[in-house]
């Protein structure tokens, strides 16, 4: 064989290789439960024609969902990623499920906790959930209150790099006195439970021994291959950057799903996940650009917007040592007043959302009566400021007073619409004399902290964008506490914007232990109009979640919190 | 020509120590690994606080290249904040081949998710390369013989006209047009992003289909570089003694342009070609992310932008290897073609 042969049939393997590398090795199969083996109506796709005398097998529904970014881990402990999170409905379960409006359904639990059944004290402070007794894993097994608090256990131990060990380290003693009780103390009454706890349940029949020989399940492979569920749906396999298949559960407790095959794909490119939703190579959609919509409405593909709680919104620096300028209450109405708002949702958000006038503009029951937002109005802007000393000494077009400029950075992600934003903020506040300007970063290096040195931990942008939420739904937040301003002692301070107001201190201790909702709608009566009056966070534009549903896809709800919590009634059309 | 390649590679092992460090500090200012741990709200403080002292972020920065290079097995970590160092730490480091895990997909070896991608991303390259490679000599070798004709000029022009536009405008533009209108327009229609289509499976058919857009684009935007290479390094040996002399012996002209001329104008091409061997292992960073092809590119890409530095640094390790092996590659191919070369 002469060497250019050899050469030739070297390339040809090369590739060879390759594709059959590429064909077989890459994904993540289960330790295939009997079920996934050999299900009945979801035999391995037909490439073959069938034998003639064979009675038709009924084609596998397969949904395919388009999530722009990959889960980074499947254990719910582990993660704080929306997209992950959100597909615990389908394999895993809550304790209880949010409706599309919010309200809590329970799941795991037969009633919810109250005051009226007895499950929740007087006082505020336990807890007792009733679990249900026909509730069992995908293998068999029953799934029991020790379940719950083997979660509890896990999510508090030091040896488990956990991504957040809220809320269970709220919680003061946790007790199973049975397989279907679990009682939970508290030292203050936490108002936020019905949020935060019970996001996912762990198997402790899997996790216990990984627990046991290592000492930590940081590394079982149970959470990043999930071989047991509870939910409807069943991992049945996960390709690193490419998809993953979510079988049906047989053994599944409830009502048996309509679709066979749930098939996320991961398109981190958002133009492609457009191109894909048009050429109906998915059927569903989420974090939509405003700016696609027309074009997937005009192919046929339907919007969905559902409140999540979050609001794109301007944090301030308000503190007299870091910015002078921007510590002056004065100077933050008058860019409330400067920006048109309105026109920022009109024109860059297409008019498909709102300006929110209050941070917990999404739970209007915490909102009321209803703060009502600042005018667009430059003229009664710039008189303000002119009353306030704040004029153009110096005739450089930006307004000062004793030698301090209302010159600000103004600072968010690289997220284009946010670029965007910054452009029109910059010119309406050019208009009465203030200038910004601006800064773009990368999430993990805006985002980083006080002692990463992060631009906006150290107060180093007068005014920061993103968006944000309490924890909805309930409206509980700890940004603002004066303890959270970071410190080289404290340089995990969430409190970026270094204001601390003692009255809303003590509003915001007060709510988090509130458990009657009455009570605690008029605490925040007060820290709304706190908010107002002092400008401490200024809406941009409602952000709720944007799907875009193919039109195949039927009978699908959706909840801000728990978006499949209706999976099984999904379907798709013939 | 063994001594040569050992003493090469031996020579490679400072080198590699030097990218490292470089690597490792320049990552440590690449941003907080933390701070997108809390998905789409901040992480909260207390937990931020926790997790630095797990995942080993509290430690000084020297300290911290020293656990990835040799491991933490020796020493006992602090876990339960309490002061005293008792949890023995796990890590083998780098020189026991433990490249750590990665800190977005917790718990999973950095090798086993690069093992995952680095075969997606042969297929896609390879397939590019040899697309380009065998085009450009096509297109290369016939612009030389018929310097200045009508086509030659057309495919100059047609091949400038790829080079000048960015490749994610290609991709995006070739997605729309032969996936998103040709299947609005009723004709035959490429599928837009991924590797297979989930009612079908991934069968090699599948795989070859999906390619197709994906392999285009880069094999355009990459083709006028080496074809106008090809094209000029060919004009160069077709005027040389030693063509015309075999043109006056009466050789068949196919066999003085394919095994006298080519092989001599090969030389300057395999450098360019071993140059960018190594580079296919990173991916096409873009490519991969507009069509969501699951290779090294994207891993490299998703990982970076988490500031997860136990998978950037085991990406760019791979192609600093990679360097130096094609290189050493090259060297050997250098004297294969040309048996003037002697390396002993």
């Amino acid at each position: 064989m002469s060497r250019k042969q050899i050469t030739f049939t070297l390339v040809c393997l090369f590739v060879a290789v390759s594709l059959v590398l590429s064909g077989c090795a890459t994904a993540q199969p289960t330790e295939a439960p009997v079920e996934e083996t050999a299900p009945p109506e979801a035999p391995e796709v037909a490439t073959e024609a069938p034998v003639a005398t064979e009675a038709p097998v009924e084609e596998k529904k397969v949904a395919t969902f388009i999530w722009t970014q990959e889960f980074d881990t499947l254990n719910p402990l582990y993660t704080n990623m929306w997209f992950s999170e959100i597909t615990q409905q389908l394999w895993l379960a809550w304790a209880w499920n949010f409706d599309e409006n919010a309200n809590p359904v329970p799941y795991l639990v037969t009633e919810m906790p109250s005051l009226e059944n007895g499950g929740l004290s007087g006082d505020g402070k336990t807890i007792t959930m009733k679990l249900r007794d026909d509730i069992t894993w995908s293998d068999g097994t029953p799934l029991t209150s020790a379940d719950f608090l083997f979660t509890y256990q896990m999510s508090i131990d030091k040896n488990n790099a956990v991504a957040s060990a809220y809320p269970y380290d709220q919680v003061l003693s946790m007790e199973a006195p049975d397989d279907t009780t679990v009682v939970m103390s508290f030292e203050e009454p936490f108002a936020a439970w019905q949020a935060t706890l019970w996001k996912g349940i762990l198997p402790a029949h899997v996790l216990q021994p990984v627990y046991d020989a290592e000492g930590t399940i940081d590394n079982a492979e149970w959470n990043l291959n999930p071989t047991v569920g509870c939910g409807p749906y069943l991992l049945a396999e996960w390709e690193s950057g490419s998809f993953a298949r979510f079988v049906v559960n047989e053994a599944y407790w409830g009502p048996k799903p309509k679709i066979d095959e749930i098939f996320f794909r991961f398109v981190p490119d958002d133009a492609s996940q457009v191109a894909a939703l048009l050429a109906g190579d998915g059927d569903l959609g989420t974090f939509i650009a405003y700016s696609d919509v027309p074009k997937l409405e005009e192919a046929g593909v339907k919007i969905q917007s559902v409140k999540s709680g979050y609001n794109e919104g301007m944090f301030f620096v308000i503190n007299e040592e870091f910015s002078p300028g921007m510590a002056d209450v004065v100077v933050r109405q008058a860019i409330a007043m400067s920006i048109n708002r309105q026109a920022i949702v009109e024109d860059l958000l297409l008019g498909k959302t709102g300006v929110p006038a209050s941070y917990w503009d999404s739970l209007p029951y915490y909102n009321t009566p209803p703060v009502e937002d600042y005018p667009y109005d430059p003229e009664a802007a710039k008189a303000m400021l002119d009353e306030a000393g704040w004029v153009d000494s110096n005739g450089d077009g930006v307004r000062d007073k004793d030698g301090i400029e209302l010159v600000f950075d103004y600072g968010t992600t690289i997220r284009e619409v946010r670029q965007d934003t910054q452009a029109v903020v910059q010119q309406d506040l050019a208009q009465v004399g203030i200038k910004v300007e601006l800064q773009s970063y990368d999430a993990d290096i805006f985002f980083a902290s006080y002692d990463q040195d992060g631009p906006a931990a150290k107060g180093e942008i007068e005014i920061m964008e993103w968006s944000d939420t309490s924890n909805f739904p309930d409206p509980d937040y700890y940004y603002w506490y004066c303890s959270e301003i970071p410190t080289d002692e404290y340089p995990a301070g969430a409190n970026w914007q270094y204001y601390c107001n003692e009255e809303l201190d003590e509003l915001f201790t007060l709510q988090a232990t509130q458990v009657n909702p009455e009570e605690r709608q008029v605490t925040f009566q007060k820290i709304n109009q706190i908010f107002h009056d002092e400008v401490v966070w200024l809406g941009v534009w409602q952000d709720p979640d944007l799907w875009a549903v193919g039109s195949n896809l039927q009978s699908y709800k959706f909840s801000g919190v728990t978006p499949f919590y209706t999976i099984t009634e999904w379907d798709l059309a013939e | 020509m063994t001594r040569y390649i050992v003493r090469r590679l031996l020579q490679a092992v400072p080198l590699l120590f030097v990218i490292s460090i470089v690597v490792f500090l320049l990552m440590m200012n690449m941003g907080d690994p933390i701070a997108t741990m809390g998905g789409r709200s901040a992480t909260r403080p207390a937990d931020r606080l926790r997790l630095k002292k797990q995942l080993g972020l509290d430690k000084p920065l020297y300290v911290q290249y020293l656990y990835w290079l040799v491991g933490n097995d020796w020493a006992k970590v602090d876990m339960d904040d309490d002061g005293i160092a008792e949890t023995p730490g796990r890590r083998k480091g780098v020189l026991r081949g433990d490249f750590g895990t990665s800190l977005v997909n917790r718990g999973k070896p950095v090798l086993k998710l690069i093992g995952e991608r680095l075969p997606n991303t042969l297929i896609l390259m390879l397939a590019a390369e040899a697309v380009i490679i065998l085009g450009s000599l096509l297109v290369g070798i016939y612009s030389a013989l018929r310097q200045y004709s009508t086509l030659d000029h057309l495919m100059t022009g047609i091949l400038f006209v790829g080079y000048s536009m960015p490749i994610f405008f290609v991709a995006l533009l070739s997605m729309y047009l032969f996936a998103v209108l040709f299947k609005r327009w009723g004709l035959p229609y490429l599928p837009t992003v991924g590797m297979f289509d989930p009612k079908v499976g991934k069968t090699a058919s599948q795989v070859l289909l999906h390619m197709v857009l994906p392999v285009l684009s880069i094999s355009l935007i990459s083709f006028a570089a080496y074809s106008r290479y090809i094209r000029s390094t060919m004009l160069e040996v077709l005027s040389q003694d030693y063509i015309r002399t075999a043109k006056s012996k009466g050789l068949p002209r196919r066999e003085i342009v394919f095994i006298h001329a080519l092989k001599n104008a090969s030389l300057p091409i395999v450098t360019v070609i071993g140059l960018d061997l190594p580079l296919l292992l990173g991916g096409a960073v873009v490519t991969e992310r507009i069509f969501a092809w699951p290779g090294m590119g994207r891993l490299f890409l998703d990982h970076v932008s988490r500031a997860d530095l136990p998978v950037v640094m085991g990406i760019i390790m791979l192609i600093a290897v990679a360097v130096v092996v094609f290189q050493i590659i090259t060297d050997v191919t250098y004297a294969w073609l040309d048996p003037r070369i002697r390396y002993d």
